[in-house]
């Protein structure tokens, strides 16, 4: 049996922000999708008696979206975010496909553009750019 | 080649939004490290791929970018030797 691509995922389930893969050629582009729903811990303050999900976090689900294009096994952190925009509120019941394609880098960065739909609607769309964590970097001074 | 030097610098302004900082370099300021402009690694990646999209070259790894990037007329030097421009 193929493993589940997002086990790959350096997050703990409780910030995972990706449910299922439809769609991976590594390195260049990816298609995922994140189900919103009530219960989620994030919604019930935000807000209370109307959940919204927050905007950072659908940044989160679109940069580990972005970050299962890295090499397997790859620790990446955020380094850059541009021209973020949040065309829509995202609500529980809500289905979130989210596609990245990679567009370019140099050495350990990696720029992504990403963006997320709902019933074929843009939601958000932002431009990410991820830094590998290199295996030695504890080594670095 | 002046006029290479002159979209390096508009590349420079409108891509890293740096339009007074890049009027008051020469082209022989670095542009990385303390002692220039002060750009870093984000702003390679950047650099390079307005690179790519405007002048048709290709900077493929770090090594070359430290080179490369080093200075405007580095830049410009760059792309003329890989005949763009």
């Amino acid at each position: 049996m193929v493993r589940d691509p997002t086990s790959f995922l350096p997050q703990g389930l409780s910030f995972r922000f990706v449910d299922r893969v439809l769609e991976l050629v590594p390195g260049e582009r990816v298609v995922a999708l994140k189900n919103v729903t009530a219960n989620d811990p994030h919604l019930q303050d935000h807000f209370p008696g109307h959940p919204l999900m927050p905007g950072v976090l659908l940044v989160e689900s679109m940069a580990q979206t972005a970050g299962l294009l890295l090499p397997e096994g790859s620790s990446a952190f955020l380094a850059q975010i541009k021209e973020a925009r949040f065309r829509a509120p995202v609500i529980p019941g809500d289905q979130l496909r989210i596609e990245a394609v990679r567009r370019g880098g140099l050495s350990d960065l990696h720029r992504f553009e990403v963006a997320a739909l709902v019933n074929g609607t843009p939601a958000a769309e932002a431009e990410i750019v991820l830094a590998v964590v290199r295996a030695n970097a504890g080594d670095r001074p | 080649m002046n006029e290479i030097v002159q979209r390096v610098r508009a590349l420079l302004s409108t891509r890293l939004k740096l339009a007074t900082a890049v009027a008051g370099i020469t082209d022989d300021t670095p542009l990385f490290g303390p002692t220039g402009l002060g750009l870093d690694s984000i702003d390679a990646l950047e650099l390079v791929l307005g690179l790519e999209k405007e002048f048709g070259v290709v900077v493929e790894d770090r090594a070359t970018a430290v080179t490369v990037l080093a200075s405007i007329r580095t830049i410009a030097e760059h792309i003329q030797s890989q005949g763009k421009g």
